[in-house]
């Protein structure tokens, strides 16, 4: 081989390492978005309920290699990852079936119950402690198939959760994030509500339906001053 | 059986004999096999109200209260401060009219609230949320526009505002102002039991719609007293075409804009005439009027108002094949024609009798074995009105979407407009009447006073009440 090509290509080598090395070290972060949904479902002696917050804040840290671009190589195993998404207790509503908002009585029920009601920033948070890919996507517009394990907070009560959570990278920076477990009330230390109506007493249910679509993205960085 | 059932509240001894006649009849009716119609005939008038949520009253102060200004306090102003008084939800932190004797008599309702004379001092408070402008119409429109620029959310009394240039700001502001809740106080369109109407006219119920009336008889000078001619002047702004678009700018507009909600379109042209008849006190705007108003479809409303005559007091009237709908203060009656189908549920519904008709209560969400009606009480009288539904769900909107806010900018942060606007659009709302219905009302009203000042009909263009 000619000196010219080896020290080249050497050369190219060095700077190749130099930026993975560069990227080795960095993490992505992810900021919380518009158009998430956390979606509660649940039952009572009456009728079924459903409860719903459009605005998962908090934010989404990846290591490298945690595949962000559609259909992006990544192998199966623990990934490096962190997360803290949260919920304000006040942002979630009740809703009908067809959802238009249903009662008033029943938001207020629910504050009571997750100690929202003097506090307006009350908030239900997830804590993520691993995150392990167990599929990867099947093609450019399928999700990745991730464990989740973390610590789930409501009301100030704390509780471990493993959870299947999909990934789907939506290009452009963005990531949408979706989950689904089921959860107890009483787990959580909340005794389900048994408000009195006219007919009687309502008694909801215990387990609850947890499931949620948590779209974040990065941010643009700030532009430079003039 | 409802009707049977219910707590004696109803001051007319009519209900008990009807109720009676309820259970005698039915029985009768059962082992005799007659018809409906017959029945209905015989048991007098059926009442129509919507079986809402508990009055505001019976709510528990559970949460934080908005923090609310009234700007404005004449009479209405006062009812207004009165009302907010008395809602869970409200905690009236101000209170601010250029007369000071207004504002003193004002703060026995709302002892707690800070007293001024300068609106000013309330748009800097960053602690209040919200302000209710119940000034003279002619003044609302500097008041709104600053209120908006301030953040706060925004509750203007009908009209708008007395000029279509006006009124038109007043919208352009508030439909741009997206982070504040801005409703119109066209109370009837926040009224659950008018809601509740809604649908149920809209199902044909009624038939094919015919025509539309309504009527405001209160004999009265409107005519305020002051020692000091200047403040005569201002307290009597009602009566001058300058200030005022007469009885049916600030009275008329209520029913009128109901009638556009029921039938579901703008009207096309509107005849008017009036006179002074009675209080011919040197005021300039007529103290009697009437008003056609032509909606498409040949669907005529007929409007009159006096101040010289009490007969019959306040209602409205909707006319269809089937049956013609009453409303009364915040109640409603069905009156079928013999023809009309049998929807059923009128045989166990509530009746009262009018003149010589009989009218079926119309209740949303009625069942047997729900109590037919909330125990009337002081408080509920006060706390039950239109105007309490209308500030209830403006409290309810406003707080709803200054928590959005708050929490939207906290997440998203404030650099992107655009995700910041898609996140505050999904904050589901009460319905209540917003800029653009306060806006098409008050052009309706305007063009109405128009057109009744010059013995007159008016064709009225879309464009005057479009908001680009």
């Amino acid at each position: 081989m000619k000196l010219r090509t080896l020290i080249a290509g050497n050369l190219a080598l060095l700077l190749l390492a130099g930026l993975s090395v560069q990227a080795a070290d960095e993490a992505t972060r992810f900021y919380a978005r518009a158009g998430s949904k956390l979606r509660l479902e649940g039952t009572s002696n009456i009728h079924d309920w459903q409860v719903e917050s459009s605005l998962i804040g908090g934010y989404l840290e990846v290591g490298p290699g945690f595949p962000v671009e559609p259909g992006q190589a990544a192998a199966p195993g623990k990934v490096q990852a962190q997360a803290e998404p949260f919920v304000m207790v006040r942002s979630l509503k009740s809703l009908e079936k067809d959802g238009k908002p249903y009662s008033d009585r029943m938001d207020e029920v629910m504050y009571e119950h997750l100690k929202a009601q003097d506090d307006q920033k009350a908030r239900i948070t997830f804590h993520l402690a691993d995150l392990t890919l167990k599929e990867p996507a099947k093609s450019k517009d399928a999700p990745y198939v991730f464990e989740a394990k973390g610590d789930l907070v409501v009301g100030g009560v704390t509780n471990q959760l493993t959870m299947p959570v999909n990934i789907l990278p939506l290009g452009d920076k963005k990531l949408k994030v979706t989950g689904a477990t089921s959860v107890k009330m009483t787990d959580f230390k909340i005794d389900p509500p048994a408000p009195k109506i006219a007919l009687g007493m309502i008694k909801t249910g215990d387990d609850v339906k947890v499931s949620f679509e948590w779209m974040v993205g990065q941010r643009a960085a700030p532009a430079a001053a003039k | 059986m409802a009707g049977l059932n219910e707590p004696r509240t109803h001051r007319r001894i009519d209900m008990n004999e009807n109720e009676n006649k309820i259970a005698d009849f039915n029985r009768r009716d059962f082992l005799k096999g007659g018809s409906a119609a017959t029945l209905l005939t015989m048991l007098g008038g059926v009442e129509l109200f919507a079986q809402t949520n508990a009055a505001p009253a019976e709510a528990k102060a559970a949460g934080p209260k908005l923090r609310i200004a009234v700007i404005g306090l004449g009479t209405w102003g006062r009812e207004i401060v009165n009302t907010l008084a008395r809602l869970p939800k409200a905690e009236v932190a101000a209170i601010c009219d250029t007369y000071p004797a207004s504002v003193r008599r004002s703060a026995t309702a709302a002892p707690g609230a800070a007293q001024t004379e300068d609106y000013k001092t309330i748009l800097d408070n960053k602690d209040i949320k919200a302000v209710v402008i119940a000034t003279p119409t002619h003044q609302h429109k500097d008041l709104v526009l600053a209120a908006l620029k301030a953040g706060k959310h925004v509750y203007c009394e009908a009209p708008l505002a007395n000029s279509i240039d006006d009124a038109r700001a007043i919208a352009a502001t508030a439909k741009a102002a997206k982070q504040v809740n801005f409703q119109a106080g066209l109370q009837f369109r926040a009224d659950p039991q008018r809601h509740f109407l809604v649908p149920f006219i809209r199902s044909g119920a009624m038939g094919q719609s015919l025509m539309a009336r309504a009527q405001f008889h209160k004999k009265q000078s409107w005519r305020q007293v002051s020692p000091k001619p200047e403040r005569e002047k201002e307290l009597n702004w009602r009566l001058s075409k300058e200030t005022s678009a007469g009885l049916v700018g600030e009275i008329g507009i209520h029913a009128i804009d109901q009638a556009t909600w029921f039938l579901n379109a703008q009207p096309v042209a509107v005849t008017g005439f009036g006179s002074l008849a009675l209080w011919k006190d040197g005021r300039d705007v007529f103290d009697t009027v009437q008003a056609l108003v032509e909606f498409p479809g040949g669907v005529f409303m007929n409007y009159n108002a006096s101040l010289a005559n009490s007969f019959d007091g306040e209602y409205e009237m909707l006319y269809g094949s089937d049956a013609a709908v009453m409303m009364r203060e915040s109640k409603a009656w069905l009156f079928k024609e013999v023809d009309s189908p049998l929807l059923g549920w009128e045989v166990y519904a509530r009746k009262e009798t009018f003149y010589q008709e009989t009218g079926i209560a119309l209740v949303a969400n009625a069942s047997k074995s729900v109590p037919a009606n909330p125990q009337a009480s002081a408080e509920a009288a006060i706390t039950s009105t239109p105007l309490a539904y209308a500030l209830t769900t403006f409290l309810k909107n406003s707080a709803d979407l200054g928590a959005a806010v708050e929490d939207a900018l906290a997440v998203i942060g404030p650099d992107d407009p655009e995700q910041l606007a898609a996140q505050i659009a999904k904050v589901p709302r009460l319905p209540a009447p917003g800029y653009l219905e306060g806006f098409q009302a008050t052009v309706l009203a305007i063009k109405a006073n128009e057109a009744i000042q010059a013995h007159q009909r008016i064709e009225l263009k879309k464009e005057w009440s479009e908001l680009s």
